[in-house]
């Protein structure tokens, strides 16, 4: 066996020789058509007039390219090479060559595999190299992911209530005056609640783009809710602010298109300016929320401006409201009695219980400046039936002249009023006609069913029922016909000074006819002249208040008789 | 926190990775000091572990050509490894020069590399990634840009499954992998078993755990059940040589000894 057949003879041979020495990626079949066509060039350098060592060196190549990598496939194919590629040739070796072919061929391969070696160690270690640089860079993109996360807000993309601080914080050090102003929607809670959350987070998400794009030197944030802040850089007087607050609202109203919806969102604003001296960040933003809450109270829709006097006064009002407790319970609370008389024979009917505080700091207050502040805590119920206990108690050591109390709007709201003054009555054995209540116009503006029954259980006790400030809300005459009230209190303020206007006189005089009209018993607060006491009296009015006919006073200087 | 699926203290070239042990089993040199270490280790009681790597290898090549043959063009070779001899493009792309190929590793510097050594191939692309994390793959907008989910796809998990516990649900995952295939698409596996070496293979599995991704082998009625949705395309779930060898010289005297399962599944 020689030439082409014995070529493939030796092929089938080296390749079955080989097999499994390395994972080559061939089939057995593919393996014998390549290393035959190695055969036929190893064939051709034995039978060339010169030894060709190239290309020995180019077979020994290729067949490590091709997979043969392990030296168990080299030392293999020597053996084989060595064993029977002349006597598979039919050739002879006359001149050694077979020993050179086998030297050249052990050299290629150890040669071609210290080369591929080498080149796939430095890439393992390029690409370890590269996979660390990676992993740091996608370690550090996460780390500032999640620190932008910690300070933005996820549904606008805006810096959140920290990011805003901690700029706040920064522009207290760069500069010498501070501008803030606090942004809140009004009345947004309805938008959620009516026409649902992905609706309101597409007014929020619509607000945020317009405030970004209010000026590009304004930090804006979402503080959280519908609230929003901007950070007005380089402010020289509150006008500054006052004016990016304008520009702020008039971008939120304009209307905003949801879902083909369009809805008109109003803002208000807080506006805080001023030196950076003296302050700190936290002052800024506290006033700031202060000046927000203001502009809700005063109507909505608006800025308001920081002022020290109100926020004082409002510190003041808040320290007040959170002492009333303590001071009911330690009973600082007390009337004082201010003289009704008859205008006619200017004989004392009757006296009006008015509240006084004994402030163990401020001393005594009036009640128009704590009122107010248990009517918004709802203190007035206690305290009111306290007072009402008090002025019943003097009434009946007087056992003459009838107590006017006054009864707030949330007294008659309340279930069992009408038990605990008829109890009150009977502790304290008063006869029921020496009490009488007053309720505010306001009270009974839209009187329900429960209202009208309180008031004719009160008038079935017994009690005198009167409508105090009449006149001043939106009198609706209708009520006062199915009413069981017995009198009108009337303001004399109109009449005020030297001669007063004599349209306001004649609409005193058109509600003083009407009282008496309707059988009721008139009375006029606020008597200040001699002058005054005698045009009510020629108007019709029955009995006087003021001070000009008596003084709130303490019951031992009330001259009975 | 929104953690990166691996960090800088993950690629720590003093511990051994299957990646770069598979590609030492298998003559290359793309490997370091450890994986070499584990190997020489895992020999010393099974010295034939090269040989059966081999035979692993061919599987993939035969299983590769016989999707081409029967028209897939798209291939999804999840823990592919270091890319070198005989890789699925090699094959794929030799029959159909426009096949697609997205090899998916967890090995950091495997994927590197294969980045590197890919670099010229517009129809591939390498993708770091946990098999544990099949949503990550199958929508990765590099993957969803080179492969069509509407059309045939090979999906191949060859020696993968092996180091997914059941803890970790493969079962769960091969399933999520399905429901995102179309008719015509096909899945191959080979996974390791106890079943022919029970001792040696507890050997093997006790020195995998120095690499991140520890053995589970499994039995074979185990493994058949990766193909639940599948039909199963002859001759089955056999011997790794058993799978339609390219001749009978191919396969051994105890085609068992090969300790690894494996089949290919067509998707109806």
């Amino acid at each position: 066996m020689s030439g082409p057949a014995g070529a493939a003879a030796f092929a089938h041979a080296w390749a079955d020789r080989v097999a499994g020495t390395s994972y080559v990626s061939m089939t057995r079949a593919e393996s014998r058509i390549f290393l035959g066509a190695l055969t036929g060039r190893l064939a051709a350098v034995l039978a060339a007039e010169e030894f060709d060592a190239v290309a020995v060196h180019q077979v020994g190549t290729d067949f490590f390219d091709a997979g043969y990598t392990a030296p168990e496939a080299l030392g293999r194919t020597v053996a084989l090479v060595h064993e029977r590629l002349l006597r598979d040739l039919g050739r002879t070796d006359p001149d050694g060559r077979l020993g050179r072919l086998i030297d050249v061929l052990a050299s290629s391969c150890a040669r071609a595999q210290l080369d591929q070696t080498l080149d796939a160690q430095e890439n393992m270690r390029r690409a370890a190299l590269v996979a660390r640089i990676r992993a740091e860079r996608a370690l550090h993109e996460s780390e500032a992911r999640s620190l932008h996360a910690a300070l933005h807000d996820p549904l606008t993309g805006l810096p959140n209530r920290t990011l805003f601080a901690r700029h706040v914080a920064e522009a207290f050090d760069a500069d010498d005056r501070i501008g803030v102003c606090f942004v809140g929607l009004d009345r947004f809670k309805a938008i959620n609640d009516s026409l649902g959350h992905g609706v309101g987070n597409a007014v929020l998400t619509a607000v945020a783009q317009r405030l970004r794009a209010v000026g590009e030197q304004l930090f804006v944030a979402r503080l959280g809710g519908d609230e929003f802040a901007v950070h007005v850089p380089r402010t020289t007087c509150v006008d500054d602010v006052l004016k990016v607050a304008d520009r702020v609202l008039a971008t939120v109203a304009a209307p905003i298109l949801v879902d083909g919806r369009e809805l008109t969102v109003t803002a208000s604003a807080g506006v805080v300016e001023r030196p950076t001296s003296g302050t700190d960040a936290g002052d800024v933003l506290r006033a700031a929320d202060i000046s927000l809450h203001w502009a809700k109270a005063d109507g909505r829709d608006r800025p308001a401006a920081f002022d020290p006097d109100r926020n004082a006064a409002d510190v003041a009002r808040y320290e007040l409201a959170a002492a009333m407790p303590g001071a009911l319970a330690r009973d600082e609370f007390y009337p004082v009695y201010q003289p009704l008389v008859d205008l006619n024979s200017r004989r004392l009917v009757g006296v009006e219980a008015l509240a006084r505080w004994r402030h163990p700091v401020h001393g005594r207050l009036p009640a128009g400046s704590f009122i107010g502040l248990a009517e918004d805590s709802g203190l007035i119920v206690p305290l009111g039936l306290r007072l009402m206990e008090l002025s019943c108690r003097q009434a009946k050591r007087w056992n003459g002249p009838l107590v006017s109390v006054n009864l707030a709007v949330r007294q008659i709201r309340r279930p069992g009023l009408v038990a605990e003054v008829a109890a009150l009555l009977d502790r304290v054995e008063l006869p029921p006609e020496l009490l009488q209540l007053e309720i505010t116009e306001s009270a009974v503006l839209e009187p329900d069913d429960e209202t009208v029954g309180t008031l004719r259980a009160l008038d079935n006790l017994g009690i005198r029922l009167v409508i105090d400030d009449f006149g001043t809300g939106y009198a609706n005459l209708a009520y006062l016909a199915d009413l069981p009230v017995r009198g009108l209190k009337v303001a004399a303020a109109f009449l005020r000074g030297q001669g007063f206007d004599s349209r306001r006189a004649a609409v005193l005089e058109a509600m003083i006819s009407t009282g008496r009209a309707l059988g009721l018993t008139v009375t006029a607060e606020g008597i200040e002249t001699p002058e005054q006491a005698r045009t009510l009296r020629r108007m019709g009015c029955h009995l006087g208040q003021g001070w000009y006919l008596g003084r709130p006073t303490d019951p031992s200087s009330i001259r009975l008789g | 926190m929104d953690r990166p699926s691996w960090a800088p203290d993950d690629i720590d070239l003093d511990k051994p990775t299957a990646a770069r042990a598979y590609d030492y089993l298998l003559g290359g040199a793309h490997n370091f000091a450890a994986d070499r270490e584990m190997i020489r280790a895992a020999m010393s009681f099974m010295p034939d572990l090269a040989l059966q790597a081999q035979a692993n290898r061919a599987f993939l090549r035969r299983a590769v050509q016989y999707l081409v043959d029967v028209g897939v063009r798209q291939f999804l070779d999840i823990g592919s490894g270091i890319p070198t001899r005989g890789n699925v493009h090699e094959i794929a792309q030799r029959a159909a020069p426009d096949a697609r190929v997205v090899y998916v590793d967890i090995d950091p510097v495997a994927v590197s590399h294969g980045r590197h050594f890919l670099a010229g191939n517009p129809h591939t692309y390498v993708l770091q990634e946990d098999v544990r994390n099949p949503t990550d793959i199958v929508k990765h907008p590099d993957v969803t840009d080179l492969l069509d989910f509407e059309r045939p796809i090979g999906l191949l998990m060859v020696a993968l499954l092996h180091v997914v516990p059941d803890a970790d649900d493969p079962y769960g995952i091969v399933a999520h992998l399905r429901d995102e295939l179309s008719p015509g698409s096909h899945i191959v596996i080979g996974h390791g078993t106890h079943d022919s070496r029970p001792e040696e293979v507890a050997k093997l599995t006790a020195i995998s755990r120095q690499t991140p991704t520890a053995m589970s082998t499994r039995t074979r009625e185990d493994v058949v059940r990766f193909f639940d949705g599948f039909e199963l395309v002859d001759p089955g779930v056999v011997w790794a040589p058993l799978w339609r060898p390219d001749s009978p010289e191919d396969v051994p005297e105890d085609p068992g000894r090969s300790g690894n399962y494996v089949g290919v599944g067509r998707l109806g």
